[in-house]
């Protein structure tokens, strides 16, 4: 049988439940343009969908290959710079080659996918805390490079990317709804595209890998070629969220891919779980509504801005439950009296214990 | 038979490409910058000694400054597998208190002092109550944030990570003290006066800066006072075998969780010290904490976690790539190359993580 | 799904939380705003490299408010605490929020999204730094029916490449506030040779250009130009690229910011104690942290402005400096930073407009808006700001120098008058030209408009006598 074959699994009533909320969300989600304030939908959701893209990326990584990767922000705006350049044309900043738009869209992913498959394989063959930093040195040279290659960006950026759209995204910003649908059905796409991979033989054994390499070495299996596959596929999600941000945003900076945007990209998965796909988009939701809504504030006692509030918030959620927010639920779950023997939420729990190091 | 000798000595050949790869750049940088570099700023170092030997000497510098940095951060690591996050905040917060205690010792108003009015008593005080005041604060951190929660590395990163956050926008709110100035100005201290000036070298002609060399001592200091106390006393040992062999060593009925605590302490005050060199060195402003955090991360990833030698190798190695690529790229127009120096710092630093994940003294994972 | 047993019901919290959720959305976005207030937003930084100058931003915009349209501060310690009352032309106008942006395009691009789309703001004053305007420009350009009027941007491109029609910029760019130092370096410091060294980014190279193309168009030569990236921790190998003070007669420091400081100190460390009359910089050696960090070692060096005029003697000075200490003196920031002055002027500039269009916005209020506005640091044409075709100021500079003020601290003291310099310098920079970068422009003699008519100020008084 292909080792990517799908096989059906039974469902507890827990899946159940989040079969019915997910459900219930999904059709709230798809009705809310039509009653829903401008606002939220060109900003705070289609943001949500596309940051949790870029976060779920992260969260397969950490839950099912056991490797936190600091490298998918630099990844998703490598997609993002690639379609800047090969899609604007005239007076903007980077190459400009005014390409078609939906091959610039294939190629930004192609390229993309590409260098992750380089980062990979130069990555895989470290584990734990030296994975982190590998491809926390990965981050740095993206930012690094597009701040100071001046042909392809320097920091103020690239402009001018949403004017370049696809017919079918039109203009987001007097059409924002199409984008938002876009971004919600890749969003579904990938949310389902992970489910589907990690049940796969080659998800198994990538799992296999993530809890005894030396293990899964001695029998038979090409642990750094997981690795590197598992990489490949996360970075091919990074790169999808890369261009609907392009898309999103019409700019986009070496800020994007910057140390800070690094860390607030691991912000976004630990809040909402980093043992769980679904915590990636919950992560974002509330990451972007928080980011929004303290703007003003500035904190009583202290002193300070809204950055003490969040990193407090943050500190909060890592104490109190490191397994974020679908962390939460699913301790919700057992002290309603149900129990959970197996299955990804305890391999997950395993998994943000930490890499082993 | 002849297929035998011939796989053989293909896995050879692919063992043995990472060092002969090393080797052939070291060889060719050596080759490029002694005898040949075209287009460069200053040319080879056979017709330019001068520069050649000052970019020896910053490169030197300012490893000294890396390690006492990185040695906090790698004693860390080492020891607790805590990937401490925040190091570059306290390094920020240790130049701020740096700063605030000099300015109260000379009266200096807010405004930079020169050298000529700061003693060397100007300089220690500062700089010994900043490790101070950091160590109490790496302290507190540890009890309260850390012990609880040993094992879970991730976690614990996570959390330094907020703290760092916290940490670093606090130091902006609040300081400079000094009412006149805005709040989050960049501000340095001053070398004392003794030490803040040049000395003839007698070798090509070169002068150099008396401060660079003092720093290029302290480190050396730091340094061999480091070896001392890690291989000479009974803590030291302890904290070895902890590298080692955590668990082992608690085992053994020893306190780790003293060991623990004196280890945080020990480097968050390097980190402190550092910071009140560097802000003496250059200043310090709100964006150092996020430099000097990926300074540390870079030394020792390269150099190798919990090895001091590591950290010293770490540092060289990057601070000698830093300046020598900016010295001596080609400056071929207004577009290459010279800017290109930091991504190939990066770079290359990707490669030693590419050839040796554990770093060039660091133990396999 | 099984009977909701003992604890069990505890699985309906996340519907509940959804509903929650939901409910809030929907009471945030019915929160009723009355259709004929004019919502206003200011957008500064209150994080990064200029984070400081966030008060200074809205303290400066709010007392034109107060003074010219009924606004009444909140507190005049703290601007940013809101303001109350502002009437223009019969029309309420309020300032629904104040954005933070922290000197990078992500967060500019956000927090104008914030203001415009979530607060409905009509009009944007601001952004404080050149790359953010660069991208709120973009941005203009995709909504034409807001108006944006600049803060103290000072990139070159929102107004020459990119020139929106909903933007406007009463004040000089990054260049046009050096205009007439280069040609001091040359006459008063007699310069004929020198080096420079700049940011490795847009503002950097700007603020270069306007150096550069005076001091070789009065005929200096530019030996050496070195570009330190952003972000360098250790300046020591950039200073070593330039020459050595005995192979020059000076130098033009453009590293700002935060580099200021440390690029200084490793030029001591290179060639021991800086003589203020070998520097010339921007208005980085006097500004933001430039005062504490920097100032103090070069008493006597000359640097551009910042467009800014402390000390000048003129009634259209001192009526705006009143003005400043009127509204928010308790607030104690110094009102001749040009981080103020430029603020002030572009929300005087909106209140003018706004009356003129009574009451009306996007393609009305761009029409009404002035083409020229008195400025308090303006003297030719009247006291006049004009504002070009592409609505770029075209202002008088003044070229400053730090001095020992009376209290020991460094204080700015005007040395020159340059009168009536606009953005593309007489022709000199062209909307086609390549923009200011590392080998642009380049050091060519040149005749500029002002050369010849750049006079001496003594005392804050501008006198007849010509510099150069």
């Amino acid at each position: 049988m292909s080792p990517f074959a799908w096989r059906p699994r039974p469902m507890s009533e827990k899946n159940l439940v989040e079969l019915v909320i997910g459900v219930t969300l999904l059709l709230f989600l798809a009705v809310f343009p039509v009653f829903g304030v401008g606002y939220w939908v060109s900003f705070v959701l289609t943001q949500t969908f596309l940051i949790g893209i870029a976060a779920a990326s992260l969260v397969f990584l950490t839950a099912y290959g056991g490797m936190v990767s600091l490298a998918q922000t630099a990844l998703y705006g490598i997609s993002a710079f690639a379609l800047g350049n090969m899609v604007t044309k005239g007076a903007v900043k980077g190459l400009h080659l005014g390409l078609d738009p939906w091959l610039a869209v294939v190629l930004a992913i192609a390229i993309t996918t590409a260098i992750g498959l380089v980062f990979g394989a130069v990555a895989s063959r470290s584990a734990g805390i030296y994975f982190l930093m590998i491809t926390l040195t990965y981050a740095v040279i993206a930012f690094t490079f597009f701040g100071q290659v001046t042909q392809v960006s320097g920091f103020s950026g690239i402009a001018g990317i949403a004017d370049r759209t696809p017919a079918l995204v039109g203009d987001p910003v007097t059409q924002p709804n199409r984008l938002y649908y876009i971004a919600l059905v890749t969003a579904l796409v990938v949310y389902f595209a992970i489910r589907h991979v990690v049940r796969t033989p080659f998800g198994i054994s990538l799992q296999g890998v993530r809890d005894d390499p030396v293990r899964m070495g001695s029998l038979g299996y090409n642990v750094a070629l997981h690795r590197t596959l598992a990489f490949t596929f996360a970075a091919f999600i990074a790169s999808l969220a890369g261009v609907l941000y392009g898309w999103w945003n019409g700019v986009i900076a070496p800020d994007n891919v910057g140390l800070g945007a690094t860390v607030d990209l691991l912000i976004v998965a630990v809040i909402g779980g980093l043992g769980r796909v679904e915590g990636a988009w919950l992560g974002a939701f509330a990451f972007v509504v928080i980011n929004n809504y303290v703007r003003d504030v500035s904190v009583p006692v202290l002193g300070g801005s809204f950055n003490t509030v969040i990193g407090l918030i943050f500190l909060a959620i890592v104490i109190v439950s490191p397994s974020g927010l679908m962390g939460l639920w699913d301790r919700l779950w057992d002290a309603a009296g149900y129990r959970e023997g197996s299955g990804p939420r305890a391999a997950a729990a395993a998994g943000t214990a930490g890499p082993q190091a | 038979m002849r297929r035998a000798v011939s796989a053989f000595d293909w896995r050879l050949l692919v063992r043995r490409l990472p060092v002969g790869v090393a080797v052939g750049t070291t060889v060719f940088a050596l080759v490029w910058v002694l005898f040949w570099a075209p287009s460069t700023n200053f040319g080879p170092a056979i017709h330019s000694p001068a520069n050649f030997l000052i970019t020896l000497l910053n490169g030197l510098t300012l490893a000294a400054l890396m390690f006492i940095v990185a040695s906090g951060f790698s004693l860390i690591f080492g020891l607790m597998r805590v990937v401490n996050m925040a190091h570059g905040s306290f390094l920020l917060l240790g130049g701020y208190i740096a700063y605030e205690v000099q300015q109260s010792m000379t009266n200096g108003g807010g405004l930079t002092v020169f050298s000529s009015q700061v003693n060397a008593w100007d300089w220690l005080v500062p700089a010994i109550v900043a490790a101070a005041a950091i160590g109490g604060i790496g302290l507190v951190t540890q009890q309260v944030f850390l012990r609880w929660n040993m094992g879970q590395d991730l976690r614990q990163a996570l959390i330094t990570i907020a703290i760092s956050v916290i940490i670093a926008d606090q130091v902006v709110a609040h300081f400079p003290l000094e009412s006149s100035i805005e709040k989050g100005s960049a501000v340095n201290t001053s070398w004392p006066g003794a030490i803040d000036r040049l000395v003839n070298l007698h070798i090509a002609g070169v002068q150099y800066s008396v401060a660079r060399l003092t720093m290029l001592g302290l480190g050396v200091a730091v340094g061999i006072a480091l070896w001392l106390w890690l291989y000479r006393t009974k803590t030291g040992m302890v904290i070895r075998a902890g590298v080692d062999d955590r668990q082992m060593t608690s085992a053994l009925g020893v306190n780790i969780q003293v060991t623990f605590a004196i280890a945080f302490v020990v480097g968050a005050s390097l980190a402190a010290l550092g910071g009140a060199v560097f802000t003496s060195y250059a200043g310090v402003n709100p964006t150092t904490d996020g430099q000097w955090l990926l300074n540390s991360l870079v030394v020792v990833i390269v150099g190798g976690l919990g090895s001091i030698f590591g950290t010293v190798a770490g540092a060289l190695l990057y601070a000698l790539v830093y300046n020598f690529s900016i010295s001596y790229l080609p400056t071929t127009g207004g577009d290459c190359c010279g800017q290109y120096s930091p991504v190939l710092t990066f770079v290359l630093l990707a490669l030693v993580l590419a050839f040796r994940p554990q770093g060039l003294f660091g133990r396999p994972a | 799904m099984g009977r909701l047993r003992g604890r069990r019901w505890r699985i309906l919290l996340p519907f509940a939380a959804m509903a929650i959720v939901a409910a809030a959305i929907a009471a945030s976005s019915l929160a009723a705003h009355s259709a004929s207030v004019i919502r206003l937003a200011i957008m500064s930084d209150c994080k990064g490299a200029f984070g400081g100058a966030y008060e200074l931003d809205i303290g400066g915009a709010e007392a034109a408010l107060a003074q010219y349209a009924h606004g009444k501060p909140v507190s005049s310690k703290k601007p940013s605490a809101g303001m109350t009352g502002i009437t223009i032309g019969g029309h309420p106008v309020k300032i629904v929020g104040y954005g933070c942006g922290n000197d990078t395009v992500p967060v500019a691009i956000s927090e104008t999204k914030r203001l415009m789309e979530q607060l409905k703001a009509d009009i944007m004053i601001g952004p404080l730094s050149g790359d953010e305007a660069v991208t709120i420009a973009h941005y203009a350009q995709k909504h034409p029916t807001k108006t944006f009027i600049i803060g103290t941007a000072g990139s070159q491109d929102p107004t020459l490449q990119i020139a929106p029609k909903n933007m406007f910029r009463y004040h000089g760019d990054g260049a046009q506030w050096n205009a007439g130092t280069g040609i001091l370096a040359y006459k008063k410091l007699g310069w004929r040779k020198a080096a420079i060294i700049m940011d490795d980014y847009s503002f950097g190279w700007t603020s270069a250009a306007g150096l550069i193309a005076d001091f070789c168009g009065a005929g200096g030569k530019i030996v050496k130009r070195v570009f330190p990236p952003l972000n360098t921790t250790d300046y020591a190998p950039y200073v070593q690229q330039l020459p050595a003070p005995s192979k020059v007669d000076g130098y033009f420091w453009v590293v700002g910011g935060t580099g200021t400081g440390p690029s200084l100190k490793a030029y001591e460390s290179a060639y021991g104690k800086v003589d203020p009359k070998k520097f010339v910089g921007n208005l980085f050696f006097f500004f933001q942290s430039g005062f504490a960090d920097v100032a103090p070692r070069l008493i006597g060096a000359y640097y551009g402005g910042f467009g800014n005029a402390p000390g000048l003697k003129t009634a259209g000075a001192k009526q705006y400096e009143a003005t400043m200490k009127k509204w928010f003196g308790p607030a104690g920031f110094n009102v001749t930073d040009s981080f103020v002055y430029n603020y002030f002027n572009a929300a005087h500039a909106l209140v003018i407009g706004l009356t003129k269009s009574g009451g009306a916005l996007g393609a009305s209020l761009n029409a009404s808006l002035p083409r020229s506005i008195k400025a308090g640091y303006q003297v030719s044409n009247g006291g006049q700001v004009k504002l070009d075709s592409n609505r770029q100021a075209i202002a008088d500079q003044y070229p400053q120098q730090i001095v020992k003020g009376p209290d020991g601290k460094p204080a700015a003291k005007i040395v020159g008058y340059v009168p009536g310099v606009d953005q593309s310098f007489g022709g000199f920079f062209k909307k086609t030209s390549p923009p200011p970068g590392r080998s642009q422009p380049p050091c060519v003699k040149h005749k500029f408009p002002w050369a010849g008519h750049i006079k001496a100020v003594q005392n804050g008084v501008i006198t007849k006598k010509t510099i150069g």
